[in-house]
């Protein structure tokens, strides 16, 4: 995956697709072809989330629905044609593309932003013009907090994923715990949940800490750490910072019996990078292509498509809205408001499971914990889930 | 402008102003957002150029002026009539400018870029931290934003506010001084100009403006944390405007900032993937083939009619 | 004692890197008033440069160190030609090579960094290059950072030395102290321009390289590296190379122990406490004469 060639060749493919999307629609089909309309980060900080997790997913679905003849309108075959922008990593821009797309082009649907901030943005749009948002990058009780009825949270949220890990590290007889959070509405969210999980579980927790985002070195703070000798060690970070831990931690020695990273754990460069280190680190993941059928088939076909494998936490999320968003326009068309109910009422068919939603909130999904081994990462809990028994003790760095 | 007096131009301005508040009713929604946008810019651009474009100082505090009127917003929401808000989020970039201004403007050049530019960063940060420590949360819910047409007409009044002032401060005593500041500091003094305090009057009065601009802003965005609020793309790309339009003018970041917005979003949208780097070429091509700016332009273009 | 030791150490690492960042910037700005603001995007070239030749030639990075200077030597005299010859050729005061460069600074920040995003896409990349730690002094390093932190400060050194010794060295830092008399002592500013600003570029590049070694690496990642060079030239003193490499220091010194002392949170706050603070008692930076 890390040659440049092929990398390259991924990205014109992504521009021939963005740009001839309307002449990828064959001239036959009668029905004008569903438009969906999208912003999302191509350039700036909020890219390397976007362009592992989200737009790969996008491009790669309407592709095979148009493969397939077309995506179905209650039983009418209709071609899929993307109305796709690039955000810049910008809230302005993300507010005014979606005011665009919505209020001007007038697109059929839309698909979400990558990132809380920017779909806390798009939401009170998505509301006023009655566009339903079905978001895997988005997490956060916040976001639920604003109960708006056209907005639907794929993640499992943040009080889900620490309880299934406080499970776990009770049921392997955990006592103590180290924390260290970033500072942004992630890791605060995440660390409350955690908080919570870890006192109704009675693991004693010794040590938290937050840090800055774009930290260069943590050293010192996983030394003091280490002296204090955690059963547990949980890093509730961002991608750059995950690495950065996860080397530093090595370099000092630092091998607790559990050693979780959290977003960017389940990125294919952090197997890449680290290769036989990375055995046994856990953190936030749901997926593989061992899970089932289905996941062995989206793998195959995202690895296919773009020379690359899809990550293993929100890249199925955001395949499984997809999925949803099919499923429900077959039943309810392109009218947004049927839509809004169908899917806020009906249970879906998903790479992930079954998935009916609450409040906006995907209520069944369970927390999971995932951990890398020999080069797949392996979920192992909770246990209806697993496609591996876990190691803990994690075993020593290599 | 030298042609007209200043009661001409505060009147032209009042009057173009005029005619685009009636712009929500003409528009589409994305016209409204994209006029928005220049809006946003021209009132950022004239107010940095007020003071920087004279007294040849360069300031990278607007990111910190702007960030701060949007926590103000962010934090007053629940209490504040919003008309209220957009108030003090200006005087709160004034205040800080001028507690600022009294200990930093006796830097001059790159120093002076680099502290204004740390000082937006302090703030950043230091907001982050009181948040994070105080409140439990880096990030804030508008949770009953005003209507866009709202957002708009104060935006619009803000702008033309900041047009009026740079026009008056310009005709005025201060206007004179700051531009002795500008070309010679030492002269000025010795010409018995108080210098230290034309320029902390002046870069006061320049943050009133993004001060309240971000305040307004920031409500379109539901979701105000301290990275997109004080975003320092905001605080470059309003010096890159005036300073392609012509900081020593008024027209000119004006006139600049149009055109830099509806190229941008032209660009973007013909061109998703190549947009930044044609934009970026542009701009070398624009610096090393008209570096006079944008008002270069317009002295030429009325140069050769006064001839004719 | 060890304990001190790490930390004093873990901060000259940080520091190092910073002050060859910032030398190549300084030494643009001191000779030619450029104020290089896409400087950070070379950095981010020098890194991309080093992974390809990792992970495609499979070439160890140290060794590709050279490769990659000189490639960024010459793009850098390249960039001077299309962009700054005709504004320092065309400019009427000092100030206004300021203003325009960082104008020109802007376009090539976009223009490149947004190049990178075509030509490899917004993934983080990143690649494995002795990870394994050895202890120093009762303290555990990582080997890579041990070897970043020689090749910092050696490139440092080895530029204040060229600088200090050779005749070249001798021309720029007359120049930087009088533009006019060192011309009229018969110092070749259309040779020496380039040279200097593709310096500036080269040192950009190995840092870029280095960084690689430790960090993941981004399009968009050299940005934060061009403000934090700022601040340490800006710390040292402007046109000084040693009060760039002290100032890196100083900088990674107050990262680490302020980290440590009060909490990682505080981390920036402390840097940016201590440059106004320095700012505010030596209005020209702590090494300026």
């Amino acid at each position: 995956m890390s040659v440049p060639s092929l990398s390259r060749r991924a990205i014109l493919g992504a521009i021939a697709a963005a740009a001839f999307a309307p002449a990828i629609a064959p001239a036959f089909a009668q029905d004008a072809p569903v438009r969906i309309g999208y912003a999302i980060a191509r350039t700036g900080p909020w890219s390397a989330g976007a362009q592992v997790t989200q737009e790969p997913n996008y491009i790669m679905w309407a592709e095979q629905v148009n493969a397939r003849g077309g995506l179905s309108v209650k039983g009418k075959k209709r071609m899929v044609e993307l109305v796709a922008v690039d955000d810049r990593s910008d809230m302005e821009t993300v507010v005014r593309s979606y005011e665009r797309l919505m209020g001007s082009d007038k697109v059929d649907l839309i698909l979400p932003p990558w990132g809380t901030g920017a779909n806390f943005a798009v939401m009170p749009l998505a509301q006023k013009h009655g566009y339903p948002m079905l978001s895997p990058t988005a997490t956060g009780r916040k976001l639920l907090g604003m109960k708006n009825p056209y907005f639907f949270a794929l993640l499992q949220q943040p009080d889900r994923m620490m309880d299934a890990l406080a499970e776990f590290l009770a049921a392997r007889g955990a006592k103590t715990a180290a924390v260290i959070y970033v500072d942004e509405l992630f890791g605060l969210e995440q660390f409350a949940g955690l908080e919570a999980s870890l006192k109704q579980k009675n693991i004693q927790l010794v040590e938290k800490k937050s840090y800055p985002i774009g930290v260069k070195d943590l050293q010192p703070v996983l030394n003091d750490i280490k002296s204090k000798n955690p059963d547990a060690f949980i890093a509730l970070s961002y991608p750059p910072d995950t690495f950065l831990i996860t080397g530093q931690s090595r370099a000092i020695g630092f091998n607790p019996k559990l050693f979780y990273t959290a977003v960017g754990t389940a990125f294919p460069v952090y197997r890449d990078k680290f290769g036989p280190v990375a055995e046994g680190v856990m953190g936030l993941g749901t997926w593989n292509p061992k899970s089932s059928a289905a996941t062995k088939a989206y793998f195959d076909a995202h690895v296919a498509r773009w020379k690359k494998e899809p990550d293993r936490w929100a890249s199925a999320h955001a395949w499984a809205g997809l999925q949803i968003l099919e499923q429900a326009v077959a039943k309810a068309g392109v009218d947004r408001k049927a839509l809004r109910d169908t899917i806020a009422n009906s249970e879906f068919d998903t790479i992930i499971g079954k998935i009916r939603f609450r409040n906006g909130e995907n209520i069944s999904t369970p927390g999971a914990v995932s951990q890398w081994q020999s080069g797949e990462f392996e979920v192992v809990w909770p246990p209806q889930n697993a496609t591996g028994p876990a190691y803990y003790p994690k075993p020593a760095w290599k | 402008m030298s042609r007209f007096t200043l009661r001409d131009s505060i009147l032209a301005t009042l009057l173009a102003a005029l005619v685009l508040s009636a712009m929500p009713w003409l528009m589409s929604d994305f016209a409204l957002a994209l006029t928005l946008t220049c809006l946003m810019y021209a009132g950022l651009a004239v107010s940095w150029a007020m003071f920087c474009g004279a007294t040849n100082y360069l300031s990278l505090a607007t990111a910190a002026f702007f960030g701060m009127g949007a926590y103000v917003t962010a934090w007053g929401a629940e209490t504040l009539a919003y008309g209220l808000a957009v108030l003090l989020g200006g005087l709160a970039a004034a205040v800080f400018a001028a507690l600022v201004g009294a200990a930093v403007l006796h830097l001059r050049g790159a120093y002076f870029a680099v502290i204004t530019f740390g000082l937006g960063e302090l703030v950043r940060h230091g907001i982050t931290y009181y948040e994070k420590a105080y409140a439990g949360t880096v990030g804030r819910v508008i949770s009953d934003p005003p209507e866009t047409v709202t957002i708009y007409h104060t935006v619009l009044l803000l702008t033309a506010l900041a047009v009026v002032t740079a026009l008056a401060v310009r005709a005025s005593r201060l206007g004179l001084a700051l531009r002795g500041i500008g070309s010679d500091e030492e002269r000025a003094r010795t010409l018995g100009v108080d210098t230290r305090r034309a320029k902390v009057l002046a870069f006061s009065l320049s943050a009133f403006f993004p001060g309240a601009l971000g305040a307004a802003m920031a409500m379109r965005w539901t979701y105000i944390d301290p990275l997109s609020v004080f975003n320092p793309f905001i605080g470059f790309q309003t010096v890159l405007i005036a300073m392609v339009g012509g900081a020593h003018t008024i027209l000119g970041p004006i006139a600049s900032s149009v055109l830099f917005s509806l190229l941008t979003e032209y660009l973007r949208l013909q061109f998703p993937y190549l947009f930044l780097v044609i934009l970026g070429l542009l701009l070398i091509l624009l610096v090393l083939y008209l570096p006079g700016g944008l008002a270069s332009l317009l002295d030429r273009w009325r140069w050769g009619k006064s001839r004719a | 004692m060890a304990f001190w030791f790490e930390l004093v150490a873990t901060g000259l690492i940080t520091g190092g890197i910073y002050a060859l960042v910032a030398l190549g910037l300084n030494l643009q700005y001191g000779l030619m008033r450029i104020m290089n603001i896409s400087h950070g995007e070379f950095l981010m070239l020098g890194a991309y440069l080093t992974w390809l030749g990792h992970t495609v030639l499979q070439v160890n990075p140290i060794l590709f160190l050279p490769v990659v200077a000189l490639a960024l030597f010459a793009l850098g005299v390249v960039v001077y030609w299309l962009c700054f010859r005709r504004i320092i050729r065309t400019a009427p005061a000092v100030e206004v090579i300021e203003a325009r460069s960082l104008l020109v600074g802007f376009g090539l920040l976009f223009l490149v960094q947004n190049a990178a995003y075509l030509a490899w896409g917004a993934d983080l990349r990143g690649y494995s290059f002795l990870t394994e730690a050895v202890d120093v002094g009762g303290a555990r390093f990582q080997v890579n950072r041990l070897v970043v932190f020689a090749f910092a400060v050696g490139a440092s050194l080895l530029l204040l030395a060229v600088l200090r010794w050779t005749l070249i060295g001798k021309a720029v830092r007359a120049m930087m102290q009088s533009p006019t008399g060192a011309q009229l002592v018969g110092i070749d500013t259309r040779f020496l321009h380039p040279v200097v600003f593709g310096l500036g570029l080269a040192m950009a590049g190995v840092a870029g390289a280095l960084l690689s070694m430790v960090y993941e690496i981004s399009p968009g990642m050299g940005e934060p590296y061009t403000v934090t060079a700022l601040i340490v030239i800006v710390l040292g003193g402007l046109g000084s190379a040693l009060g760039s490499l002290l100032g890196g220091f100083l900088l990674g010194l107050v990262e680490t122990f302020g980290m440590h002392y009060t909490s990682p949170s505080l981390k920036m706050l402390l840097s940016y406490a201590v440059l106004i603070g320095v700012l505010l008692a030596r209005p020209k930076g702590l090494f300026a004469r």
